[in-house]
């Protein structure tokens, strides 16, 4: 299983596998991970599963891929950046195994 | 206060204050209003005209008082995204109307467990009702639409309410949940003598008429395991211990609740509107690839219930003190046409920008059901819309709102 690094805002990291095809989102979810929130259950109505991909995943990871998602990111409480994401919109495979993550301070 | 799922009991401390004899004295007397959110004259003329005005003519948070309980209310966006992500201050303790046996005691679950004990219970439904869970049902949804139009397109009119709004979210639910769908009609008239009878007595003993038609749904489950969810929940093991009795009992119970009326309402209001607005419903038909955002702009300008929160702990808003239980309610349905957030708010505008909408309400107990409802509503338009494009209300029908919760008129009677 492809694994992802997902670093919170005070620098905690928790390396988890998650599945190919599930989201990062729920890859935080449903390993008890701190610093997302996905209340919206992965639909791009929320905005609360904001996240940063790491620089070096750019390329791959690092733009939105739908119109919804880029309006649905003005929404977020932290600051946006260049690599935002709505983790529920990265879907893993094997070519992700390895991405790092970076939570915000906040999603509300 | 941390509460035990598997071994409820009935809270001591709610204070719940009815009319104007009983206004606590912190409550500053230029908020205080009779606002008639659901029963007035006014209200029930033109509920969305009534929600869109409470901007104009009310302020963003006041005192109402009424014959259905005292509460603050709140309406715009900000606040209410506000109070629904911080249950510190807005808890959801006895937020829900329904009348328990305090003798007989359970928790509505997950929505009455604070995070993060909340999220064990939504795991076991989360997957069934994600964006991508919920497409599994999409081809048996399509069909069942079609079946139900089958049975009345070549009469040239309908009940809408009965023969399509009612039967094809009821249907849907009562198959994911594994309950048989020959109960269909019976529980609709539990869910209106629970949801629309405004008496507590009948609402106390509705439930405990539900509560003893699932005790055994559940027990028969638990002999005779299936795919539904009352099953899963019925089987559900925590760190491999199995979930309790109560604790299964409130989950399908509040479910059972949650997921009867909204959709049903949805529909009403929404068939209304393209019945009476045959521009719009062409614009609709002309731009298939549109359809998520059109069914997000009618969920804005059509939600159907309100959110309640109990104050936890002393908090202010836009400089309104609201003190340890108090009772707080969004008004969802307002907070949509907040004029800061969604401009030209009544207009129905389906190429928006996307905004966090609050139809299935925001927090970690925003809606489990909201892209189950949101399918269901994109199929029924496209559905519907491909075999019945031209339709209007049936000349001479009045229509009529009745108080309740849940915001909808009470029949859509069209012709084509």
């Amino acid at each position: 299983m492809p694994a992802v690094t997902y670093v919170e805002f005070d620098g905690t990291q928790h390396v988890v596998d998650v599945a190919e095809g599930e989201n990062v989102m729920r890859g935080a979810l449903n390993n008890d991970l701190p610093g997302i929130i996905g209340e919206c259950g992965g639909g791009l109505a929320c905005a609360t599963c904001h996240c940063y991909v790491d620089d070096v995943w750019a390329n791959q990871a690092g733009t939105p891929t739908s119109k919804e998602e880029s309006e649905m990111l003005e929404s977020t409480s932290a600051p946006i950046k260049a690599t935002s994401r709505l983790s529920c919109q990265i879907f893993m495979t094997t070519a992700l195994d390895g991405l790092v993550v970076h939570l915000p301070e906040t999603q509300y | 206060m941390r509460i035990d799922p598997a071994n409820p009991v009935a809270p001591t401390n709610v204070i719940r204050r009815y009319g104007m004899d009983q206004i606590p004295d912190h409550v500053p007397r230029d908020l205080i209003r009779q606002a008639g959110i659901i029963y007035s004259p006014e209200f029930l003329a033109d509920p969305y005209k009534f929600f869109a005005g409470m901007h104009e003519k009310l302020p963003p948070v006041f005192y109402d008082v009424g014959p259905f309980g005292n509460a603050w209310v709140m309406t715009k966006h900000e606040d209410a995204l506000y109070a629904l992500r911080h249950s510190e201050y807005f808890s959801t303790e006895d937020a829900t109307p329904f009348p328990r046996d305090p003798a007989n005691y359970f928790y509505f679950i997950p929505i009455e467990i604070d995070p993060p004990e909340h999220r064990k219970y939504r795991n076991i439904v989360d997957p069934l009702v994600s964006p991508q869970g919920v497409l599994k049902l999409e081809e048996r949804i399509r069909a069942l639409a079609n079946e139900l139009i089958d049975d009345f397109i070549d009469k040239g009119e309908c009940e809408f309410d009965e023969v399509f709004g009612r039967p094809l979210p009821v249907l849907v639910f009562l198959d994911l949940m594994g309950l048989p769908r020959n109960m269909c009609d019976t529980f609709v008239s539990w869910a209106m003598a629970l949801l629309h009878s405004n008496d507590r007595q009948i609402m106390a003993d509705t439930l405990k008429t539900i509560g003893d038609y699932l005790k055994t749904a559940i027990a028969d489950k638990e002999a005779n395991p299936d795919d539904g969810l009352v099953s899963r929940i019925a089987h559900a093991e925590f760190d491999g211990k199995r979930i309790s009795e109560k604790e299964a009992f409130g989950f399908v119970t509040f479910l059972f609740i949650a997921g009867l009326d909204t959709v049903f309402a949805t529909l009403n209001n929404m068939w209304l509107w393209l019945a009476n607005n045959p521009d719009r419903r062409q614009e609709i038909i002309d731009n298939p690839e549109n359809i998520n955002a059109q069914v997000e702009e009618l969920l804005r300008v059509f939600s159907v219930t309100f959110s309640g929160r109990t104050v936890a702990q002393d908090v202010e808003v836009r400089g309104v003190k609201m003190i340890k239980g108090d009772k707080v309610t969004s008004i969802l349905p307002a907070c949509n046409f907040d004029p800061d957030v969604f401009p030209n708010p009544t207009e129905v505008n389906f190429n928006r920008p996307k905004k966090i909408i609050l139809a299935f309400t925001v927090g970690v107990h925003s809606c489990m059901g909201a892209h189950l409802a949101r399918l269901e509503i994109k199929i029924a338009l496209q559905e519907w819309l491909k075999r019945i494009p031209d339709f209007k209300v049936n000349p001479g029908a009045e229509t009529i709102y009745r108080p309740g919760g849940v915001i909808g008129p009470e029949s859509v009677p069209l012709v084509w």
